[in-house]
């Protein structure tokens, strides 16, 4: 736990160094960016809030990705079940109509079946035919980006819009504002908590865990490894569909186009970068995040680009990754030098 | 003690490996010319480190290496060949698909003027090596049509071929069966004779004293003593390695079986191209017995697991759990009446990477419901701790904490937790694949002594095992698969290593 903290660390520090050192070739005042990259994203009300509420659609595929990842479930449908999730809240949204209390749950829950449904269709492929859920989680992206395309173009269109985007939904499926917090980050926190405690203390979640390092060994042991596999792709894709649906109830409340960006991607990128680690996985989006969010913030003070934060997340992927194995190899190696000088003594 | 034949000294080795465990500590050991050297030591000892380093293998982190009268440091194996060292390792790394020949000059092919592989020349020189050192080989023989002992002497002539001096030879004898071995031996002391220095790795006593000159005994990563083979015997030797007396006599008590446990009925296995894995297969295992399956690797044993286990569903034939048919049964339907050690700790007995509690409790998990919370949602951590604690304290397994990786135990303390887990569950029938395989003395009599305190509590009790000796030791009645048949079921008290060797290697008994 020590460890993985201080490889985060020296990591972020790492990267940072090297990303200024950038900025001082662009000819940019390092420390100047990074303060106003700072100040637009942590420090302050506004900012922090910015942050957390974009910090949500990149936690949740993160988890989606981490979950299944240490599940040894290879889901990288993220993108897809996310704008599938968010195709049925918006459905839902334009069609029911029910009191606040009971449409905000219920436009969530549609959001998650809409991710479930698509992960579950490669959980079947590979229960019945035995393709391989990489592929076809990824070919399956396609398809729910041109299906969205095509419903938020023809049969859900706005009216009175000229490119193509749904009406928007019920205000009813709103999600409130508490100052400049929106609420769903709530979602977000609890679907860590909930996340970390089914993957953490159910028996579910003991036996995917040591099915994703050891599937014999589960599956000798007695653990149903095939009903497992179809669980945990039920589970990642719902989590990937919540974070679409809460990005349209959070946001635009309706479906446009792009509305998936790069999101979900982000997400899987972020679940690598935290070792498929629930925790870090939050953390390192909420980072993540600051730094996309901070990056708007600093175009408008300063000359750099926001770009320069596709660097920065880069060089942060690059370098925490790359440290991971390195750190741990180099402190072991240097405890068994002072061992082998102890010997000899 | 440096005498004129002295030609390999190792000074003062110490060895860690990351973070920090002491593999040598402070070795200082000679080789003379033309000696068969034994190392012995239990698993974990630091024979092989030892090994290792002078193979250019493995680097020390302190301490010289002296080669004919020249301080030598190989970087890597290479370099150790170069200089007239090789090593066999246990393993054998040989291309299947390839004659004996060409493996032999793989790498230092002899070519012609156009830089073509002269085969007729290779295929010369490779015979002529077969007759200097009177092999028996043939060199066009495909390799994955030969024997396990001729595919170890091709890794023996390949370093020959390249003219090395000093042999070093990792447990050859492993994966021999008991006919094999003395024409190793005998193979070995005409290298001997003919002024190769052998360095042999073992920790089975009795061949050591049989083959070495020299022994030298390792433990715990320190050189006990460098002794004459001439001037020892068994008992000392293995009271050098374990450190007290070690008691080699069966200590199983005679005791009447029980009831028919499990039943096998005309099972048959048969691959999707036709190969046959097992032919009609019929025994049964009763209470409080211990049968042993015997057999060279290969010969059925892996698909018999995988079908009492509902791995690989058998072509045909049931198997019985007291009489209850579970031939389709699901994996979780069979643990409810069979605890299973499985050969390989890593690969089937636990996940390395979970910390030893989370190993400790599988299948436990599903058939016991204490460890269960919320209608069986929830897992019940602190039972799960209880539970670790016991099993821990029971099977006397030494860690640093249930929450330690798994792969931070010994292989003895692996072990351990593997068979308490399987042992605790209770079930009538004991299945266990190779139990002490790479174990140390200690710790296979200890697993012994437990295997023979379940056939006391009236368990059915069928052990897979390569080791003869193993089965003659802990058996009622032995089985014999040779290439997946059933040619042998006989009570331990009618018969011998000799005839059980026999059986293994050609099918049926030595026609007079």
């Amino acid at each position: 736990m020590r460890q993985k903290l201080l490889n985060a660390l020296i990591g972020i520090l790492i990267a940072l160094l090297l990303g200024a050192f950038l900025l001082l070739l662009q000819g940019y005042d390092p420390l100047a960016t990074y303060e106003s990259l700072f100040r637009y994203s942590l420090f302050g009300y506004y900012p922090f809030a910015t942050t957390l509420r974009n910090a949500v659609p990149l936690v949740l595929p993160g988890l989606s990705a981490a979950i299944a990842f240490a599940s040894g479930v290879v889901n990288l449908g993220q993108p897809g079940q996310l704008v599938m999730g968010a195709l049925f809240a918006t459905v839902g949204g334009l069609y029911l109509d029910l009191p606040p209390a009971l449409m905000i749950p219920g436009l969530a829950l549609l959001a998650m079946l809409g991710g479930m449904l698509w992960a579950g269709i490669a959980a079947l492929l590979r229960r019945f035919f035995d393709m391989s859920e990489f592929i076809v989680t990824l070919m399956l992206n396609m398809i729910a980006d041109y299906f969205t395309a095509w419903a938020i173009t023809a049969p859900f269109k706005d009216p009175a819009a000229f490119s193509p985007m749904t009406p928007q939904i019920n205000p009813n499926g709103w999600l409130p504002k508490w100052g400049e917090f929106n609420t769903m980050i709530l979602f977000m926190f609890a679907a860590v908590v909930l996340a970390w405690f089914i993957f953490n203390r159910w028996k579910a979640g003991y036996e995917w865990r040591i099915t994703g390092q050891n599937a014999l060994f589960a599956r000798l042991g007695g653990c149903n490894i095939n009903r497992n596999f179809v669980a945990v792709m039920l589970v990642t894709g719902a989590l990937a569909g919540l974070a679409g649906g809460l990005v349209v109830m959070g946001g635009p409340h309706r479906f446009i186009r792009g509305l998936g960006a790069n999101y979900a991607w982000d997400g899987v990128m972020i679940a690598i970068v935290a070792n498929n680690g629930l925790i870090a996985t939050f953390l390192y989006g909420l980072f993540f995040s600051a730094i996309q969010t901070g990056a708007l913030g600093m175009e408008l003070i300063t000359n750099v680009p926001n770009e320069i934060s596709q660097v920065l997340q880069a060089l942060l992927v690059l370098v925490i990754v790359a440290s991971r194995e390195y750190l741990n190899t180099a402190l072991e190696q240097l405890a068994a030098r002072r061992r082998a000088r102890e010997v000899r003594t | 003690m440096t005498n004129n034949s002295t030609l390999i000294e190792m000074r003062r080795i110490v060895k860690v490996y990351p973070p920090s465990v002491l593999a040598l500590d402070d070795v200082t050991v000679d080789f003379r010319r033309g000696e068969i050297h034994s190392i012995v030591g239990e698993n974990g000892a630091g024979k092989s480190t030892l090994m290792k380093v002078l193979y250019g293998l493995t680097h020390a982190n302190s301490g010289e290496i002296i080669y004919k009268g020249k301080p030598v440091h190989f970087r890597e194996p290479g370099e150790a060949i170069a200089a007239g060292i090789g090593m066999v390792h246990q393993e054998i790394v040989l291309i299947p698909e390839y004659t004996v020949w060409e493996n032999i000059v793989l790498g230092i092919e002899p070519v012609n003027w156009l830089g073509k592989i002269d085969r007729n020349r290779a295929r010369q020189l490779v015979r002529q090596k077969i007759d200097e050192f009177q092999f028996n080989l043939d060199p066009d023989a495909r390799v994955e049509n030969i024997s396990v002992a001729a595919r170890q002497k091709v890794e023996i002539l390949t370093l020959l071929y390249r003219n090395v001096e000093v042999l070093i030879l990792d447990e050859p004898t492993a994966v021999l069966t008991p006919q094999e071995i003395p024409q190793l031996f005998a193979e070995l002391n005409r290298l001997r004779d003919g002024g190769h220095t052998i360095l042999f790795i073992s920790h089975r006593l009795e061949e050591v004293l049989e083959l070495s000159d020299r022994i030298t005994v390792m433990r715990k990563g320190k050189k006990v003593d460098t002794v004459d083979a001439a001037n020892t015997n068994r008992q000392q030797l293995a009271h050098m390695m374990v450190g007290r007396e070690v008691i080699f006599t069966s200590r199983r008590t005679p005791q009447p079986a029980g009831e028919t446990i499990l039943k096998v009925e005309n099972l048959s296995l048969r691959e999707d191209h036709g190969r046959v894995r097992l032919d009609n297969l019929n025994f049964e295992v009763r209470a409080g017995e211990i049968v042993g399956v015997a057999g060279v690797e290969g010969n059925g044993q892996f698909e018999l697991v995988n079908a009492l286990m509902g791995i690989q569903s058998p072509t045909s034939g049931r198997i019985l759990i007291r009489g209850q048919d579970i031939t389709r049964a699901s994996i979780l339907e069979r643990r409810k009446h069979i605890s299973f050690v499985p050969q390989d700790r890593g690969k089937m007995g636990a996940s390395l990477t979970a910390p030893v509690w989370e190993d400790a409790i599988m299948t436990h998990h599903r058939l016991n419901p204490r460890f269960s919370g919320w209608n069986g949602l929830l897992l019940n951590t602190r039972y799960a701790q209880q539970f670790t604690r016991q099993l821990i304290e029971a099977f006397s397994v030494v860690l640093s904490s249930p929450r330690a990786p798994f792969r931070t135990l010994s292989g003895g303390n692996q072990q351990k937790v593997i068979v308490g887990r399987e042992l605790l569950l209770q079930s009538d029938f004991v299945l266990l694949d190779q139990p002490t395989r790479g174990l140390d003395v200690g710790s296979m009599e200890y697993i012994h002594d437990q295997i023979l305190r379940i056939r006391a509590e009236g368990r059915a009790i069928l052990m897979i095992s390569a080791d003869l000796e193993e089965i003659f030791l802990l058996s009622d009645r032995i089985l014999v698969l040779y290439r997946g048949k059933l040619v042998g079921n006989l009570p331990v008290e009618q018969t011998n290593p000799q005839e059980v060797g026999q059986l293994m290697l050609e099918g049926r008994e030595a026609s007079l």
